[in-house]
């Protein structure tokens, strides 16, 4: 019975964008990295403790690099036998998660450590958190046993605000994760993000704004813990109405009708005779002094 | 009163209905009665509303003639002429059994197809129970457009594929013995019907002999017994009834070998056998003439010569009908071979068989078509997403340092401390938050309302779109209003739709509003329909304005 278990792989990827929570310290004290951290831990010990086959893995998405906090390179399971400082759990947990919880505060410690902010790098690359985890979910898939079949989510808890220049490359994260079935969650505790909206309408994940930053935890575990299969045995948040409406590339305004070149497939806001991106020359016809006929651009649902 | 148009069939006098005087007359489409002295019908029928005649039994002293209508009704015309009485009535039933067929299966056959029609598609039948039955709308302006529609539809039907005859028919009759030396053909409809369409000279003398001097048992025993039908053909004088047919047959072979096949890619001259040895190749010897051959050899000559003779015929009876069509539409294709004016069109016709089998539509070279390339300038616009340009939060480089200060000196000291991660009070808030009817969960219940409707209201919900698809189709199918017959149909089409809402659509909002949430389940119907009202208003309004 043991061996027919499917197994699940849950990969965290925590926004610790230092400018955002270094603010986040001096505007509301009571909920700080550490608080955010802590909750982190226990959604994870709560994972691995769920059922004996389940995986974990936890990315810290900085500003200028993305690092796997848990599990570590160095690290095997077996090690921690060796390991004085650590030996043992001092409060009767189970080992493995002692040694995580250990495992993970040493990394944040020693990644907060080395931080130092040059320049406009001020937004948290989230896209390249995001494929980094995609590539390991697809590492353990290859080096699983013949028949055993893994289930995989990431869960992406999100600080900061969304960063316009990583749009491509976060839709081509959500392209590739919808193609291999893994699931996105999202729980965004300040601003909503319209790109991790559509990560998880377009991968069937959930989208949830926290409204009390203090009870994070309590959020993860009731939403984030069960897994695809039981939440629809659940009743949990109903998605959110995500906005697709495209924009135009003229103004960026985002709209619900305008045009599109043929040839190009650029959005105007505006007629133009001439596309401003192909070139290509456009004649309209005005049949009996009507104006002309829009192409309708729906928003697609 | 007559149409002078009308034309009389028969008048017959001194007729009584009703135990008044009078004379029958009978014209093309109806039978009508007027009494003496008069000169207006008091009695009058249309043949197609009869049903059937009756007439007296002859034994009786009454010489009656009875029409029943469809409707049930019935009416008695007594024949009183002293002398002529019997034969005037029977020249009137004469006549109607003539004509009231013509007329019957018209009016019929339109009953019949609409009952048909409604038979076969529930939703239709909803539809006339919707309208029809409860007013709305009158069967006449129902029928108006489908009627139309089906009775094309039929006539497509009728136009049955002809089946075609197996070749084996005949081998298929298998005898069997029945116990002494006597042998039982089993014949069925179908094997005869495929004897007459493949020889027609047998047909021709079952129609002469049978029923005048034959049974038809007779005639198909002397059929089976005779040597027409039997592998050896000898001609055993003229006694045999098919003697004649085996001449026939011989000639009909003749000519057909004389007509030959037309194709000009094949040479059937050249089909001769003649092997050196069993299964050896062919020699070009001199052809042996027909005196030469043994008797064995000439008998398997016959057959195979009636053999062939056998599939022609059978052959025949398909190409019969295709070709008729082909005289029809004048063509003179030669697919089959036998078209006659090939000779004329030899080496052209032999040119584009060629060209046709050595021409390959999907192997030819296609054409390139020049493609315009695509010339993008600025190809930057693509890669950034629908985010619209929004002012960022401006940080400064001092906010920046002091924020990484602040988090680095937090987790320097950072212990985890799991134990105190969430407090009791707050852990219960979010919990509200996330239970049913909580903040968090506000749009969920929206999905429901198919299951908070009942299944026959739904059902009903449904009846009433179709209902009214259905009228309001009428309805802007009108627009733009041309003919004054248009103009009547809007108008009358306005009411129908008033009708409607008053007397299905109302009363299905207030069982609504009576049983079950306010729902607005009939909200797009009220607004369909009040589109059509503003339409009618605008034209209404326009069409006074022009006259005044």
């Amino acid at each position: 019975m043991a061996s027919d278990d499917e197994l699940s792989l849950l990969v965290i990827v925590v926004d610790v964008n230092p400018i955002w929570w270094g603010q986040q310290a001096q505007r509301e004290p009571e909920f700080t990295l550490s608080k955010c951290m802590d909750a982190v831990m226990v959604m994870s010990n709560a994972h691995l403790v769920m059922t004996r086959s389940n995986k974990l893995a936890i990315i810290a998405s900085h500003c200028r690099e993305s690092h796997f906090l848990y599990p570590n390179k160095h690290w095997k399971a077996g090690d921690f036998a060796g390991d004085e400082s650590s030996c043992g759990s001092r409060d009767g947990k189970y080992e493995l998660l002692t040694v995580g919880n250990d495992l993970i505060s040493e990394e944040i410690k020693n990644l907060m450590e080395r931080t130092e902010v040059r320049g406009q790098q001020t937004e948290t690359l989230l896209a390249g958190s995001l494929a980094k985890a995609l590539c390991y979910i697809h590492r353990v898939t290859k080096e699983l046993d013949a028949g055993q079949e893994m289930k995989s989510r990431i869960l992406v808890i999100k600080a900061a605000d969304d960063s316009a220049l990583q749009y491509m490359n976060f839709m081509n994260v959500i392209f590739a994760a919808q193609k291999q079935s893994i699931l996105i969650d999202a729980c965004v505790l300040d601003a909503d993000s319209g790109l991790l909206q559509q990560a998880c309408d377009i991968t069937g994940g959930l989208y949830l704004k926290v409204p009390q930053k203090i009870a994070l935890a309590q959020y993860l575990l009731w939403v984030f813990l069960p897994d695809s299969d039981q939440r629809s045995q659940l009743v949990l948040p109903p998605p959110v109405h995500v906005d697709y409406r495209a924009a135009c590339f003229c103004h960026r305004n985002l709209i619900e009708i305008g045009y599109v070149c043929s040839v190009c497939l650029s959005i105007f806001c505006n007629f133009s005779p001439i596309c401003t991106t192909c070139e290509t020359a456009f004649k309209i016809a005005l049949p009996h002094a009507m104006k002309a006929k829009k192409k309708k651009l729906k928003p697609t649902t | 009163m007559a149409t002078s148009s009308e034309e009389v069939l028969l008048i017959v006098k001194r007729v009584r209905q009703k135990k008044q005087d009078g004379a029958l007359y009978l014209m093309a489409e109806r039978v009508a009665w007027a009494p003496e002295g008069k000169d207006r019908f008091s009695v009058s029928h249309l043949y197609a509303d009869i049903r059937c005649q009756k007439i007296s039994p002859d034994g009786k002293s009454k010489i009656q003639l009875q029409l029943v209508l469809h409707t049930g009704e019935t009416t008695n015309f007594h024949f009183t002429n002293e002398s002529s009485a019997v034969k005037d009535r029977d020249a009137a039933k004469d006549l109607l059994q003539q004509l009231l067929p013509k007329f019957k299966r018209k009016a019929n056959k339109e009953l019949e197809e609409k009952n048909r029609m409604l038979q076969e598609d529930p939703l239709l039948f909803q539809l006339y129970k919707d309208l029809v039955v409860s007013q709305v709308i009158s069967a006449e302006e129902f029928w108006t457009n489908r009627v139309s529609m089906n009775s094309v539809d039929h006539s497509l039907t009728n136009s049955k594929q002809e089946v075609g005859i197996s070749a084996a028919f005949l081998a298929d009759v298998r005898p069997q013995t029945d116990g002494c030396n006597g042998l039982r053909y089993n014949l069925t409809s179908d094997i005869i019907e495929s004897i007459f369409r493949t020889y027609p000279a047998v047909k021709q003398k079952y129609g002469e002999n049978v029923p005048h001097n034959l049974t038809e048992k007779e005639f198909w025993t002397r059929f089976f017994q005779s040597h027409y039908f039997h592998r050896d053909r000898i001609s055993t004088g003229s006694q045999d009834l098919f003697a004649e047919c085996g001449k026939l047959d011989e000639q009909g072979l003749k000519s057909m070998v004389g007509q030959g096949v037309r194709n000009p890619m094949v040479d059937l001259v050249s089909f001769e056998d003649k092997s050196l040895d069993e299964g050896y190749g062919i020699s070009s010897g001199p052809s042996t003439s027909g005196h030469n051959k043994t008797l064995k050899e000439n008998s398997n000559a016959a057959i195979i010569k009636r053999f062939n003779h056998h599939s022609a015929m059978v052959l025949a009876t398909g190409l019969h009908k295709q070709d008729a069509q082909n005289e029809q539409n004048g063509e003179t294709s030669s697919t089959d071979g036998n078209s006659k004016d090939s000779d004329f069109f030899q080496p052209s016709v032999k040119k584009v068989k060629l060209k046709e089998s050595i021409e390959y539509a999907d192997l030819v070279q296609e054409n390139g078509r020049k493609a315009v390339s695509l010339n993008l300038k600025k190809s930057d616009r693509y890669s950034h997403g629908p985010t619209p340009v929004q002012c960022q939060q401006y940080a400064t480089s001092q906010d920046i340092i002091n924020s990484v200060n602040c988090i680095r000196h937090e987790t320097a000291n950072y212990t985890p401390r799991l134990t105190q991660v969430l407090s009791s009070s707050t852990a219960s808030t979010a919990i509200a938050a996330l239970s049913p009817g909580g903040v968090l969960m506000q749009g969920g219940t929206q999905q429901a309302i198919n299951q908070m409707v009942p299944n026959d209201a739904q059902c009903e919900l449904k009846h009433l779109y179709v209902a009214a698809g259905e009228l309001l189709r009428h309805f802007w199918s009108c627009f733009p209003v041309n003919t004054p017959f248009l103009e009547e149909k809007v108008v009358k089409m306005r009411s129908n739709l008033e009708r409607f809402q008053v007397t299905k659509l109302c009363p299905f909002q207030e069982k609504m509003q009576r049983q079950y949430l306010s729902t607005n389940l009939t909200g797009h119907l009220e607004e369909m329909l009040q589109t059509a009202y503003n339409k009618f208003h605008t034209w209404q309004t326009r069409r006074m304005l022009r006259k005044t």
